[in-house]
């Protein structure tokens, strides 16, 4: 459990980063808190040429809020995230990062890191994906915005550019009267999720659903928006009930030692449940 | 005022609590090498060859090893009662010679300057396996069967032992029963994860001619003996050393195929060589336990009287037959009659090898597996007979009048001798310690368990007491300190015979130079035979002393005790544990757990409370938590802590312990062990608990641990049977 071996360089702002990352080649890696990537390589499972710290990179760790947009910095950590005041919908991020590891890992581990990591059971891109948010991704050709439906290919697989680098998250403004509810099941406090749900809820004046959007993350290869929720519905027992159990039949869970697919499909519609009565109440 | 008795603090609790332990991993000497073992990343294949030109060529690399290169010998036995012809030829080598057997088995080892060199160049070696055609063995009961595939082709069965234990006439007993209930019964594999690895530093002294091994624990003058015998040198050529362990629980400190490589590559190289585990390999390389599968039939009167058990189980042993692997499989024998009178009883268990890394004692070996067994079939005999499993309890208990109560198992095998205890009365305290009406009334689900663990074992413990001029007084005794505070207890049973404040006493253990002999730290024992050997040596050193002053003690020398013990002591111990189970996601929170277990009389009350209530922990995460699974192709699927599921503060309940006394006669302190007590009963209550609070669905549980997705297996199956 000995790191392999790797050039290390540190860049003390985005266009060095940018620099160090381009001369690699493709064979460099961007470590930030370390918190996932450090793991990786004392099991040797993954061995890059050169590792880019941007860890002290300065102006990567704002969030700040236009029109009710939010732009959330890369080097963010989970701790500020966690802490930080985001109204209506927004606030799911906070209530994805309270479920990351432990504290010592949150104090730590970063947004951008989670998201360009791209574990199928992390909690940040799942409520990325339910914010409809887009990576802002910069490289020594310019920046660009990709859609949360767009970025996450696989596990571990994400559809950055080798010479890319994520320097924030946009999330789009939410409706009014829109709320969040997120909750994840894990075996032991601080584990990766088996499952998680992260829903956005949006009703009109009348109180019927007006958006939804329901992600589980953790269940398949990427988190994916399952289209449970129809408009115009109203957020009753009866009608939730209904989307867990149609949520849960529409995941295509794989079986793995830890859980069946026949259990984690379970999971799905206790938090699916669960996650939609947490919205129902702040919506009464 | 007597210290015995009293909570004391540990001796070592400041230095452990600011970082100045000194672990093995501290250990640094001039010039010292680093050894990375290069371990079978299949679970069997033929060993054709072993490829280290390229790992030799790195720079900063002395040495690859291989079994060419080592000492053709196996690691022993440690306990001759166990050993039989069979079982011998199922030994480990060092490493790896024609065949690989389990994934995780050392099969070479490079040493280079620095740890990290060494795992780099340890990519380098290349291992050429033949996989072959044969399947490998992953299931203990399939193992058994005759068609099975062969761990060792040469052996002719994976069987390597079968253990008969039988009392009185089961056939005449089931005859006369009214409900016969039939199951069949399962405990995971899983082991213990103490927090510190593995690891060692030994040096060879070319002018002395002596070899020096730091990170001993658990049993050094055994293990000194047998490295001794395997390198070819005289036993006081060897020295084994203790320093801090950070954790043994069973597995820590027997003999391992690197306790012999590295001392042999200090011996062969001329430098020191560091070995420190990782956890990776750690979850592979050192013992594994308690793998089970038990078939039982209990027999009962309508009445609720239990009257005979017939129980066929096989154990697992994985790949090989280690120092200890036996052991569980003896002992279900011994502890399934548990504390209840039986006309009759027959048990036999089947050590059978799997391609899976080797078993050992893990706290508790075969009486954790036999106390669930025993217990969910006492709840399931309370089911099937409508009686409430509390009463039934109560019918059933050896009472106080038989006391010492004996099961003797026929000639050549020693009895079962229940030497002391009120096991009702101790029942009923627990029950009223642990609210149990309340917690029923809760609406949680309540388990209950009870059980007899044997402990205390002899065969004897030496120990010496000298006081000297500086004002100390110095006990020598062979047993380990694993953390769990025996030398402060050693420490309050010499100050309170010579009638010294135990702050003077300095208790020596750590080293084979400055201590004679000694049999180590496990089963429970430390306290009770070493404790008594201390006693023995402090009352002489005080009948001799001419005078009640200290310079009296001093110049009447140094005194040796010795306390022999022919027989093990049996201690009654229960459990009440609560649950709650969420239906929809099949989790189980442990609420609360309360033990109770016969120590006779509790030298440190705080350390027997740290001994109950941290392996009621080890018990609940056994339960709930952790398991060491298997692919079908024997590759491990938990390889780090994140997959191994070991409980943390959040997951493990407030537990509370009571420390039961009774007379005990067998020895002069009068004290039973406390090291198991906690973890024996705990895996049992908690399964009964889960199968109280799942109500019907609940008489599916048979199988440990009891995780979401078992629990949710068993309330969907219920559900379906319900349509």
């Amino acid at each position: 459990m000995k790191l392999p071996p790797f050039a290390y360089a540190r860049a003390r702002s985005v266009d060095e980063a940018l620099e160090l990352l381009g001369e690699a080649g493709g064979d460099a890696k961007l470590v930030a808190g370390g918190q996932s990537l450090v793991p990786v390589l004392a099991y040797r499972l993954f061995r890059p040429a050169r590792l880019v710290d941007v860890d002290s990179v300065s102006g990567l760790d704002g969030i700040v809020e236009r029109n009710g947009e939010h732009e959330v910095g890369a080097l963010v950590r989970h701790a500020r995230l966690e802490r930080a005041e985001l109204g209506g919908a927004h606030r799911l991020l906070a209530l994805a990062a309270r479920h990351i590891g432990h504290a010592p890992i949150r104090t730590r581990g970063t947004l951008g890191g989670s998201l360009g990591h791209a574990d199928p059971a992390a909690e940040l891109p799942v409520a990325a994906l339910a914010l409809d948010a887009r990576v802002v991704a910069r490289s020594a050709r310019g920046e660009r915005e990709i859609a949360m439906d767009d970025f996450l290919l696989g596990p571990f697989s994400t559809a950055l550019e080798p010479d890319e680098m994520i320097v924030a998250l946009r999330v789009p403004a939410a409706p009014a009267r829109s709320f969040a509810g997120f909750r994840e099941f894990a075996l032991r406090s601080g584990d990766f999720a088996l499952a998680s749900v992260g829903v956005v809820v949006a009703f009109d004046e009348d109180g019927a659903v007006s958006r939804a959007r329901v992600v589980v993350g953790g269940v398949e290869p990427v988190p994916r928006s399952l289209d449970a929720l129809p408009l115009g519905a109203r957020l009753d027992p009866d009608t939730i009930a209904e989307v867990a159990h149609v949520a849960a039949a529409s995941c295509a869970p794989a079986d793995d030692r830890t859980v069946d697919a026949a259990t984690r499909r379970d999971l799905v519609a206790a938090l699916v449940r669960g996650a939609l009565t947490d919205v129902g109440a702040q919506a009464a | 005022m007597s210290i015995v008795g009293s909570s004391i603090e540990r001796a070592r609790d400041v230095a452990l609590v600011t970082g100045r332990g000194r672990f093995v991993a501290d250990v640094d000497l001039p010039r010292q090498l680093h050894a990375r073992v290069i371990r079978s990343p299949v679970a069997r294949a033929a060993l054709a060859g072993v490829g280290s030109e390229a790992a030799l060529a790195r720079r900063g690399v002395v040495a690859v090893v291989t079994a060419q290169d080592v000492p053709d010998v196996r690691i022993p036995i440690r306990l001759p009662v166990a050993a039989t012809a069979n079982a011998e030829l199922a030994l480990q080598p060092l490493l790896a010679r024609d065949s690989v057997r389990y994934v995780g088995e050392p099969v070479a080892v490079v040493v280079a300057e620095d740890p990290w060199l060494a795992e780099d160049a340890a990519e380098l070696v290349e291992l050429d396996l033949d996989y072959g055609d044969e399947a490998a063995v992953v299931d203990p009961s399939d193992a058994a069967a005759a068609e099975a595939p062969l761990v060792d082709p040469a052996l002719g069965s994976n069987v390597v032992d079968v253990f008969p234990t039988v009392f009185g006439d089961v056939e005449a007993a089931f005859v006369e029963a009214d409900v016969v209930v039939r199951r069949r019964l399962r405990v995971g594999r899983h082991t213990a994860v103490p927090m510190e690895t593995r690891g060692l530093v030994a040096e060879h002294d070319p002018e002395t001619g002596r070899l020096t091994i730091w990170g001993a624990a658990k049993v050094k003058h055994f293990n000194r003996g047998v490295i001794a015998n395997l390198l070819g040198l005289e036993p006081e050529a060897v020295r084994l050393v203790e320093v801090d362990v950070g954790g043994g629980f069973g597995v820590r400190g027997e003999l391992y195929p690197e306790d012999v490589i590295v001392p042999f590559l200090a011996l062969s190289l001329g430098r020191p060589v560091k070995w420190i585990e990782d956890r990776a390999e750690h979850l592979v390389a050192t013992n594994h336990a308690r793998e089970q599968i038990h078939e039982i039939a209990v027999a009962a009167r309508a009445d609720g009287t239990l009257l005979a058990f017939e129980d066929r189980a096989w154990c697992d042993q994985g790949a090989y037959v280690r120092t200890q692997g036996l052991l569980p499989s003896m002992l279900p024998g011994l502890h399934l009659p548990g504390p209840y009178v039986w006309q009759a009883f027959s048990v036999t268990t089947h050590a059978v090898l799997t391609n899976r890394t080797p078993v050992g004692t893990y706290r508790g070996p075969g009486m954790t597996e036999a106390t669930f067994v025993r217990e969910r079939m006492v709840d399931l005999v309370a089911g099937e007979l409508s009686i409430d499993l509390i009463e039934l309890r109560r019918r059933n208990l050896v009472p106080a009048e038989r006391m010492p109560f004996t099961y003797d198992l026929g000639p050549g095998a020693p009895p079962i001798v229940y030497g002391s205890g009120d096991y009702p009365a101790f029942f009923e305290r627990l029950l009223t310690e642990a609210r149990i009406e309340d917690l029923k009334a809760e609406g949680v689900g309540v388990g209950v368990a009870a059980t007899v663990e044997l402990g205390g074992i002899g065969p004897f413990e030496e120990a010496s007491v000298e006081a000297l001029e500086d004002g100390t007084v110095v006990v020598r005794a062979g047993v380990a300190s694993l953390g769990q505070g025996i030398e402060t207890a050693l420490a309050q049973i010499a100050a309170d015979e010579l009638g010294v404040p135990v702050e003077r006493v300095v208790v020596h253990h750590h080293d084979t130079d400055d201590v004679e002999s000694g049999f180590g730290s496990f089963a429970s024992r430390s306290a009770v035979v070493a404790g008594n050997a201390v006693a023995l040596a402090a009352r002489e050193l005080r009948e001799r002393a001419a005078g009640t002053d200290f310079a009296a003690l001093v110049a009447a020398g140094e005194t040796r005790g010795r306390f022999e013990k022919e027989h093990p002591s049996f201690s009654f111990g229960a459990a009440v544990s609560a649950v709650a189970v969420d239906e929809e996601t099949g989790r189980v929170t442990a609420l609360r757990h309360v033990v109770a277990h016969d120590v006779g009389r509790a030298v440190n009350p705080a350390l027997v409370h740290g001994q109950l209530a941290g392996g009621a922990a080890q018990g609940i995460a056994g339960a709930l938590f952790e398991e060491l699974p298997y692919d079908e192709d024997g590759n491990p699927l938990a390889l780090s802590l994140a997959d191994y599921a070991m409980p943390t503060l959040s997951e493990v309940p407030p537990i509370e312990t009571i420390a039961l006394e009774s007379e005990v006669l067998d020895n002069p302190l009068g004290i039973k062990g406390a090291g198991e007590g906690g973890i024996t009963s705990a895996p049992a209550a908690v399964a009964n608990a889960v199968a109280d609070a799942l109500g019907q669905a609940g008489r599916a549980v048979d199988r440990l641990p009891l995780t979401p997705a078992r629990v949710r297996a068993m309330l969907r199956e219920s559900d379906e049977e319900g349509r």
